[in-house]
């Protein structure tokens, strides 16, 4: 039933195509009229009877004749002729490009600057006070990974966790612009933790950081 | 009456697109084809991305093929390191020593800036979990190299989301 119903909207678009105003359309259908004669008709059953040039059988058979799969010949044409549905292999492309463009790294390494070590200062000789005003931050990492940060205001303040070192670095940064941030680091103390201060020198935005290692114990 | 006698004014079959008229992807796939094989080809499966790096905010990107590189990673004993001359973990400094092993590194600078002189930084890739006292080792021995004054030195980091 439903087919038959495609089949007539099909007709009537078909239709409208060759007679794009209604005017011919209607003209067409007084045309029609008068070659039918008498016969008074409603409109869409004339539509219909142009469309169908033979007559179909009844309406039941009608129906079962758009069942045939041999008659819907013209549809299964069709559908080949629209070509391979390239929409799956678009998707992957897609896909690949995405996958691709993130992982793309273009060989480029994000690092952390670093000045030149000093060769002719023992690394192992204390870090002695710089005589100047107390401008700077000095972090110490201790052989067990600790923070101890003197400030102004503070000497040598064990700090536990790292955001409460990365506050105090900011503090230190805002409350009276300290310029210098200097690492004292102990050898056994791991690189990570290195740059995690530096990290945090660089992010309150300090003009110079100065790094020295040291081998005695806190 | 209808639509199409108001835009065509009548006097000619006004230009509509067909209602099942769809849009040409036809570009967009040549474009997303052209970006795929760019991609494919620029990228490379870093085999070397092993080393476990620290991870920090604000790392400046460094052209890694433009540098001289040392790696630097964790033996399994706790003090235990590696220093690998290069971005694979193929050529490691065999000496024990520490002098020793700053003497390896300053000469392999000196080496490669020598041959390299465009070469404008100094690379070191260390694991997180190395001691301070191992990447100092490889900044003293940079140090030894001449060529080396003039040359950035980096540390390399992960960016931290």
């Amino acid at each position: 039933m439903s087919k038959k119903k495609k089949r007539d909207d099909k007709a009537k678009d078909d239709f409208d195509l060759y007679a794009p105003s209604g005017e011919i359309s209607s003209e067409q259908s007084s045309a029609s009229k008068q070659l039918e004669g008498s016969l008074p008709r409603p409109k869409a059953k004339s539509d219909e009877s142009l469309k169908q040039f033979a007559w179909r059988g009844f309406e039941e058979d009608i129906d079962e004749v758009d069942a045939d799969p041999d008659v819907n010949f013209t549809k299964g044409y069709e559908e080949e002729e629209d070509g391979m549905d390239m929409t799956p292999m678009v998707d992957v492309t897609f896909l690949l490009l995405i996958f691709f463009m993130v992982t793309a790294s273009f060989s480029l390494q994000r690092s952390i600057p670093q000045p030149p070590s000093k060769i002719n200062e023992p690394s192992t000789q204390v870090a002695e006070e710089p005589e100047t005003e107390k401008d700077y931050v000095e972090v110490i990492i201790d052989q067990q990974d600790r923070f101890f940060i003197t400030t102004r205001f503070e000497d040598e303040e064990e700090t536990p966790s790292e955001t409460q070192m990365r506050a105090k670095i900011r503090n230190a940064k805002v409350d009276y612009g300290a310029e210098r941030l200097i690492i004292t680091a102990h050898v056994d103390s791991t690189h990570q933790q290195v740059i995690k201060v530096w990290d945090a020198g660089i992010a309150s935005d300090f003009s110079k950081i100065e790094m020295k290692t040291t081998e005695v114990e806190y | 009456m209808s639509d199409r006698e108001e835009i065509g004014g009548g006097l000619q079959p006004p230009k509509q697109k067909p209602e099942d008229a769809e849009l040409d992807i036809t570009p967009m796939i040549d474009i997303t084809f052209l970006l795929l094989s760019f991609f494919v080809v620029v990228s490379k499966m870093d085999p070397t991305q092993s080393v476990d790096l620290p991870r920090a905010s604000f790392g400046e990107a460094v052209s890694e093929k433009e540098s001289v590189v040392f790696l630097i990673t964790k033996g399994e004993t706790k003090d235990a390191y590696s220093i690998f001359r290069g971005r694979n973990l193929e050529d490691q400094i065999k000496e024990t020593e520490p002098t020793a092993q700053e003497e390896e590194v300053g000469f392999y600078c000196e080496k490669h800036l020598s041959s390299h002189p465009e070469v404008q930084t100094i690379l070191i890739k260390a694991e997180g979990t190395v001691k301070t006292g191992a990447v100092e080792i490889v900044k003293r021995g940079i140090s030894l190299s001449e060529l080396a004054q003039t040359r950035q030195i980096y540390v390399g980091v992960e960016e931290q989301k």
